[in-house]
């Protein structure tokens, strides 16, 4: 499973100290905070292309952040800006506020890229051990962390083989497991489910939950709306570089969607008990306040008579926004 | 300055490659069937040599450039660890990998001319070993540093070139200038465009010990040239 955060090998030490996470340098101050960033690329018929361009957004402690956009909508690159990775031409990046160079800073930040790759010759427990070392783990802690990390994102027996051998999804899953190692505070994921199968979608989908249960931070890349509209908290429209708008996915509550087997016979009881509900062929939906609103309300719908086949918790139309604001659809 | 983590990810990298194996196993070989009888020193020093180079230039192509290109140096470079430690590491780890190859055709070297009734061990036989190492690790920061800014395994191309250039420009420009005796002075010259050969310092202690001390301020400042130019890259590249 790739979820699950608790550690007992012990804490991150820095040198001989060992030092417990600090997760609320404030309970509201930014973990990132971008203002004003700018990437511009040379490009090859001269002039430049700009990458991202007055880029300014923040993401708070226990909060889970999406960047939507186009293929080039400049979305890697501000993630990479954020890390450092890539030099801003202008604006400013703070982690924990402090300058995303400092080595202390780093410590707290995991980073999980699009199609890693990894030393071909180096089994993917050699690669964890590595990264465990440069956490200041020892030499024997390091090979134990290595081990429980690789297991924990269902990596236990390839990550005994060299990376070398390692399909897409095999590479994705010890990318995450080392952004995971160090239990960052902000967690950077840049297509975290491109090539993992269904279930490692759905342990991904808890990994967040997790996370942002224990107050951690995390801003992610992807292309997969229906896990971003049940995952985050907040979506920022990418084009051309540029933020065309932010919004709050579960602002004004969510939706209840109900397949069901007998939606003729349920048509009318339900909708004079539910009169906000709306049908839509055999679905039925409903607003709730809450997603700890679901249990009872299916109660209600099987005590009805209902015949439910599957039930779905959705935010907004996080697809009719992405067309309308993205691409300017109606 | 070094990141032994790194260093030791390098060196098992390294030591794992086809290619490093391979050369490793031709330079054993030679070493340990060449030479004549008693002449462990003779047969390292001489067969050994081109050995050595191929090892070197194979160990240092892409030593930077291709950890980068992967994308794996960035995500070292976020953990709490300077640029200099790293190019440290990586730079060590490939020494780690050349001193086990050396030490094996050495190894070789001293049991083929034992084998063919060779005389006891001699000391000079023996300082060849790290005299050899430290002539190779000396060549391998300067690969070091050239990949700090060339991509993939043009490092190595870029010194083989620049070698064959200047051999051809200081056998021949002194001739087409019509000064044949300046040939002295960039034989003179040449001495400086590289580390040099300790080897000497087998033999003749007095003249190889400035070799040796020259070689190892090599390491040093290929090292501190290599940080410096690594230090200005972006880790990141641009996606196409």
């Amino acid at each position: 499973m790739i979820g699950g955060q608790s550690d007992d090998l012990g804490t991150p030490y820095v040198g001989r100290r060992m030092v417990s996470p600090d997760l609320s340098t404030s309970n509201t101050a930014p973990f990132l905070e971008v203002t004003g960033l700018r990437k511009a690329y040379a490009s090859r018929k001269g002039g430049e292309v700009v990458a991202v361009d007055g880029l300014s957004f923040q993401v708070r402690p226990g909060e889970v952040v999406a960047l939507l956009g186009p293929n080039g909508a400049g979305k890697t690159t501000a993630m990479q800006l954020a890390l450092a990775l890539l030099d801003a031409d202008a604006g400013e990046v703070r982690l924990f506020g402090q300058d995303p160079e400092l080595l202390p800073v780093r410590r707290r930040v995991g980073y999980a890229p699009d199609a890693p790759l990894f030393p071909r010759k180096l089994t993917g427990l050699q690669v964890l051990a590595l990264h465990a070392e440069l956490l200041g783990f020892s030499r024997r802690d390091a090979g134990q962390r290595a081990e429980r990390f690789a297991e924990q994102v269902g990596f236990a027996d390839p990550a005994r083989r060299p990376a070398g051998t390692y399909s897409r999804g095999q590479a994705q899953r010890l990318g995450l497991a080392l952004a995971l190692l160090g239990n960052p505070d902000l967690l950077l994921l840049d297509e975290p489910t491109a090539g993992l199968d269904p279930a490692g979608v759905a342990a991904m989908r808890e990994l967040l939950v997790s996370l942002r249960a224990r107050g951690a931070a995390v801003l992610l890349n992807s292309h997969l709306l229906s896990e971003v509209e049940r995952v985050c908290d907040r979506v920022l429209f990418l084009k051309e570089g540029r933020l065309l708008r932010t919004h709050e996915v579960h602002a004004g509550g969510r939706r209840l969607e109900v397949r069901l087997v007998n939606p003729e016979q349920l048509a009318g009881p339900l909708a004079q008990a539910y009169p906000e509900g709306t049908w839509e062929g055999d679905r039925f939906r409903v607003p709730v306040a809450s997603e700890e609103a679901v249990p009872a309300l299916v109660r209600q719908l099987v005590a009805a008579g209902a015949g439910i086949l599957e039930v779905r918790l959705a935010g907004a139309e996080l697809e009719q926004l992405y067309l309308e604001i993205v691409e300017g659809r109606a | 300055m070094i990141s032994w983590p790194v260093a030791r990810a390098a060196a098992r990298e390294k030591l794992r490659s086809p290619a490093i194996v391979a050369i490793g196993f031709c330079f054993v070989a030679a070493v340990a069937l060449g030479g004549r009888a008693g002449a462990p020193r003779e047969a390292f020093g001489g067969f050994g040599i081109p050995f050595l180079v191929v090892l070197t230039l194979a160990l240092g192509a892409g030593l930077l450039a291709g950890e980068l290109e992967s994308g794996h140096a960035q995500l070292v470079l976020l953990r709490p660890i300077t640029r200099a430690a790293w190019v440290g590491g990586r730079l060590a780890g490939a020494g780690i990998a050349l001193a086990a190859v050396v030490a094996a055709a050495w190894l070789a070297a001293v049991g083929g001319a034992a084998l063919r009734g060779g005389e006891a061990l001699s000391l000079s036989a023996i300082a060849v070993l790290p005299l050899a190492v430290l002539w190779a690790f000396a060549w391998l920061s300067v690969l070091a540093a050239i990949g700090a800014v060339l991509p993939g395994w043009t490092n190595a191309a870029a010194l083989v070139l620049a070698a064959l250039a200047w051999a051809t420009l200081r056998s021949t420009l002194p001739a087409a200038l019509g000064h044949p005796e300046w040939a002295a002075w960039f034989a003179e010259l040449s001495k400086y465009l590289g580390p040099q050969d300790p080897l000497q310092l087998a033999w003749n202690p007095r003249e190889g010990l400035g070799a040796g001390l020259y070689d190892l301020s090599w390491v040093f400042f290929a090292w501190l040239v290599a940080v410096l130019l690594f230090n200005r890259r972006e880790l990141a590249r641009r996606r196409t």
